[in-house]
């Protein structure tokens, strides 16, 4: 089903006239819609068919095994076991190549349409795995943030459709960065999972169970523990579940996608994105990348999953005809270190790149990689690239959203989306 | 492709999950009608406390919060101490996985004190009768989906929940994952694990600390079994002090190179480990201000003896079982118990379950249940006595999997417990009561549902209200306001015009329909109320 802004506002009238049972957060959105219809207003609707798909790289990918210096002599000299040979590697350019399971993406960098942001980090980077998933999510640099950077973009997107899926997480928890002081994002782990059962003996479907059960979350104390997030939450479900199953229903993949969960959940966000469930951010999380023992089997496996799973989503996309209104843009919470370690991995690390791609995406390498031959203290490599840097160019020049006022300051641009 | 278990060796975040399966067939609901706007204002909350239950004397504390409730609404109801009646449904979701009718009556005979030393004095509990039902199972305690199991069921048969509780949270807290223990011949790795960290749960937080650095589980899963003499591995030493000890901000990465060389020596022989001093790295290490040919004992001394770890690990601690952002008076006295006790954690918890803080209103259903007490206080607070052998996915999709932490960090949710629960992991929790009540928990088979007819009869069940307050008194510690009861009944009593189905009969002749009487009970365990512990 196709959920036009027309539908959902006619769909949000019936529901007024009809006295139902709102929360505020949802009735605020059908005024909204209201007033948007009335006025036949144009600027709410602003880059609104644009959609950001975060990957995150939990753990901490070796970001020199995925971007290879292969012709910098330095990278073989420090990783004599886990390095990669030059005839391996996937040449992008006379100095830096893609690691071999990354193939699929040099496809997508020769159709013009992959960035490489290089040497990404941010001041005094931390080891840690977790302060520096808080920093990179929440953009606290004393890693004490709470409000993640997308949930501060999505919130008063939600509000202001009261659509469900203008957010979009994959997984059994919130990541972090769409965690939002006022609004929630649906979670969806996968799609038979996003629904209520109904109990045989209910003859009319569970529709009076569900009914006695909003009921009961509506009129729960406003004052009482997590009375916000228990009504948001309810409602978000009872409502999401259904868009979502009717969706899945009529979408048809264009590709057929890899096994496992990773590409399990790309398939999902495109499938919002394809049959216009109003997704302007979709999240998914492919995690395994700590790697301080034995690294190469493993980073090599994560490497194809990355890769094999992105081509398929991207083609799915161009295939509908919707490449043109997705950016999809990778981070992880740091890098390794330079010099792999007596175990066969790498210990932790910092500066690393990020993956950019979608056809509004301009190829090449932005930033510089950094210097294998200027370390910092800890054998570590020193950040040419603020990641807020990145965040700002996504926010600005393809959400339309205000990078001030989302992430708080002023931290430049790159060059892989043009000026709006 | 796919990577298996052994491979994707993640400290760190989210991995494959197991196929979504759905405990009951999946089907979707169609669009609900819409509920009419309910009249009600905030005045006409007042509590009611359930009756109907002998024994469990919910009564006279149910009055003192009628009054609460009266004079001055809800906001008095979180500041000041707890409703005795309350206190011991509260005392056992926290310190064990919530209770049924006998548990109850068992521990409000006690008295408060009494039920905490019971709790804490476990071996003078017997829990044969769980092994028994347990070693009936025969589980293959080397496959991870039945450890899984194994332990689920544990918390939910157990006599001694306390146990069994800070045995999950020491897991939570020195944290491995069947995903990186070696594979199939190191599964049993976790099991040894969970052994340890049960039988020394009130131990000190040294031996606690030099068990672990030795435990063979952790050897593999923090790469310590890798480190060597002339190249020590950073891994745990860093997460030694990071999340197991001190916390960010008490050390730096000169004391991770440091700790790592004098960690040197552990090694993997099997399902056991062995330390080998002459593998061990003898050169001069200097490690948060002291300086020496330290070795891992030295390491955890040093640690448990930092002035930040008692203050770390008790804030563990009470924002576990209490509240979360606890201030430094909350703590103080838990710091002090440390210290004066030796480190010892049995005299940590006897003053943390006696103090004020953890019987007051604002611990009071302070957190959201995680998906294990969740799943696990729903499955022991209705006696299920299946094989629940849909539990460890179903806890999975909830968003916890015991032995599988997503990270090394353990669980977020214990810490901030609101991140356990968002749309998905909530219709799966919903789920997961329809699943209890409609077909149990047994994979395959036919349907095993809820003997709803057996405890009306058993518990002389005459009314739709004695219904109510039943499950109410034991899954809501008897406590409801008066108009979400009213809903409750209109429910129990709405009629089904459809085609007549199965019935339920109360023991005043008077027959409901099952959906009904089933759904009633569903709400209860759906609603806001039951969400937090």
């Amino acid at each position: 089903m196709k959920l036009s802004r027309r539908a959902m506002i006619k769909d949000g009238l019936l529901v007024v006239s009809a006295g139902m049972v709102m929360p505020a957060i949802f009735s605020r959105g059908v005024a909204s819609a209201n007033v948007q219809a009335l006025e036949g207003s144009h600027s709410a609707q602003v880059a609104s068919d644009r959609t950001l798909i975060v990957v995150q790289m939990a753990g901490g990918n070796d970001g020199l095994n995925t971007v290879i210096p292969f012709a910098d002599p330095l990278y073989h000299q420090m990783r004599p076991t886990l390095g990669l040979a030059d005839a391996q590697v996937v040449h992008l350019d006379t100095r830096l190549g893609l690691h071999p399971n990354l193939a699929p993406l040099k496809q997508i960098w020769d159709a013009g349409h992959l960035a490489i942001v290089e040497g990404v980090g941010y001041p005094s980077q931390s080891l840690s795995h977790f302060q520096a998933m808080d920093i990179w999510q929440t953009l606290d640099l004393s890693g004490n943030g709470r409000e993640g950077w997308l949930g501060k973009l999505v919130s008063g997107l939600v509000d202001q459709d009261g659509h469900p899926f203008k957010a979009l997480d994959i997984g059994v928890q919130t990541a972090q960065a769409l965690s939002s002081i006022n609004a929630q994002v649906p979670t969806v782990s996968s799609v038979p999972a996003y629904s209520v059962y109904r109990d045989p003996a209910d003859r009319d479907g569970g529709n009076a169970r569900m009914q006695a059960l909003m009921n009961l979350y509506n009129s729960y104390p406003k004052t009482a523990p997590y009375a916000a997030l228990l009504d948001t939450t309810a409602l978000n479900a009872e409502e999401g579940s259904r868009q979502l199953h009717q969706t899945d229903a009529q979408y048809q993949p264009a590709v057929t996608y890899p096994t496992g969960p990773f590409a399990a959940g790309l398939k999902v966000l495109a499938e919002a994105i394809v049959q216009g469930l109003g997704l302007r951010v979709g999240y998914v999380t492919l995690g395994g990348f700590d790697t301080h023992a034995n690294q190469q089997q493993t980073h090599g496996a994560l490497m194809a999953m990355l890769a094999n799973g992105l081509s398929a989503f991207y083609t799915d996309l161009v295939k509908h005809g919707k490449a043109d209104n997705v950016v999809v843009m990778t981070w992880s919470e740091f890098g390794r270190r330079v010099e792999e370690n007596g175990s066969l991995g790498t210990d932790h690390g910092t500066a690393a790149p990020m993956f950019v791609l979608g056809n509004a995406v301009s190829k090449g390498i932005f930033g510089e990689p950094s210097s294998l031959s200027n370390l910092d203290s800890n054998g570590n490599l020193k950040y040419t690239v603020d990641f807020r840097s990145v965040y700002a160019t996504v926010l600005d020049r393809w959400m339309g959203a205000s990078s001030k006022d989302v992430l708080g300051g002023s931290f430049g641009s790159q060059n892989f989306l043009l000026q709006p | 492709m796919s990577i298996d278990p052994d491979m994707q060796d993640d400290p760190t975040q989210p991995r494959p999950r197991p196929a979504s399966q759905p405990a009951v067939p999946s089907s979707p609901l169609p669009p609900p009608r819409r509920a009419a706007k309910l009249q009600m204002s905030r005045r006409e909350f007042i509590g009611v406390s359930a009756i109907g239950l002998a024994g469990l004397g919910a009564a006279a504390g149910g009055a003192g919060l009628d009054q609460w409730w009266r004079h001055g609404g809800l906001g008095n109801l979180f500041h000041g101490p707890l409703a005795s009646s309350m206190q011991t449904g509260h005392l056992l979701r926290r310190a064990g996985f919530g209770a049924n009718p006998d548990d109850l009556t068992t521990y409000r005979s006690l008295g408060f004190n009494g039920a905490v030393e019971r709790l804490l004095n476990y071996q003078q509990t017997s829990d044969d009768d769980m092994e028994h039902r347990l070693n009936a199972l025969n589980l293959d305690l080397n496959r991870p989906q039945e450890q899984v199991r194994w332990w689920l069921l544990r918390m939910a048969w157990t006599q001694r929940p306390l146990l069994e509780k800070m045995t999950l949270f020491w897991h939570g807290v020195l944290t491995s994952s069947f995903r990186k223990v070696g594979g199939r011949p190191g599964f049993m790795r976790m099991i040894i694990q969970n052994q340890f960290l049960r039988s020394h749960a009130f131990d000190t937080f040294d031996n606690i600390l030099l068990g672990i650095t030795a435990d063979p589980a952790m050897l593999f899963y923090l790469d310590l079994a890798k480190s060597t003499r002339t190249a020590p591995n950073e891994n745990y030493a860093r997460e030694l002090m990071e999340l197991f000890s001190l916390g960010l901000g008490h050390y730096t990465q000169q004391d991770v190179t440091q700790a790592a060389a004098a960690l040197t020596g552990w090694h993997l022989r099997g399902l056991t480990s062995v330390y080998l001093p002459q593998t061990h790295n003898n050169l001069t290490k200097v490690f948060l201000g002291h300086t020496g040919n330290l070795n891992y004992k030295d390491v955890i001394n040093i640690l448990t003896n930092h002035p930040a770890a008692p203050w770390f690990l008790t804030r563990k601690l009470f924002t576990y079982f209490t509240y979360e952002n606890p201030s430094t008076d909350d703590l103080k006295p838990l710091v002090d118990a440390y210290v004066q006790s030796g480190h010892n954690m049995g005299t940590v918890m006897r003053t943390l379950l006696l103090s004020p803080q953890f019987s007051s209103a604002k611990a009071y259903q302070a957190r959201i249940k995680s998906p294990v007490e969740f799943a696990v206080g729903a499955y022991r607070a209705l006696n299920i006595h299946d094989d629940g052998s849909t539990l460890p996915s179903i806890t999975t999709l909830m968003g916890q999997t015991v032995f599988d932490p997503p990270s090394v960090a353990g669980w977020p949710g214990d810490k901030v417990s609101s991140l356990w629960l968002n749309s998905g992991t909530w219709m799966t929790r919903l789920n997961y009561i329809d699943a209890i009540l409609v077909r149990g928990l047994a994979r395959g088979g036919s349907p095993r549902p809820f003997d709803l007819q057996g405890i009306v009869n058993a518990q002389n069940l005459n009314s739709p209200e004695s219904f109510v307050d039943y499950f109410v008194s034991f899954l809501l510690d008897g406590h409801i306001d008066s108009a979400r009861r009213t809903q409750l009944l209109d429910y129990f009593t709405s009629r089904d015009t459809s085609a007549p189905g199965a019935h339920i009969t109360l023991t005043n002749g008077q027959s409901y329909p099952l959906s009904r009487v089933r759904g009633a009970l569903y709400l209860i365990m759906a609603s806001p109320e039951y969400q937090l512990n």
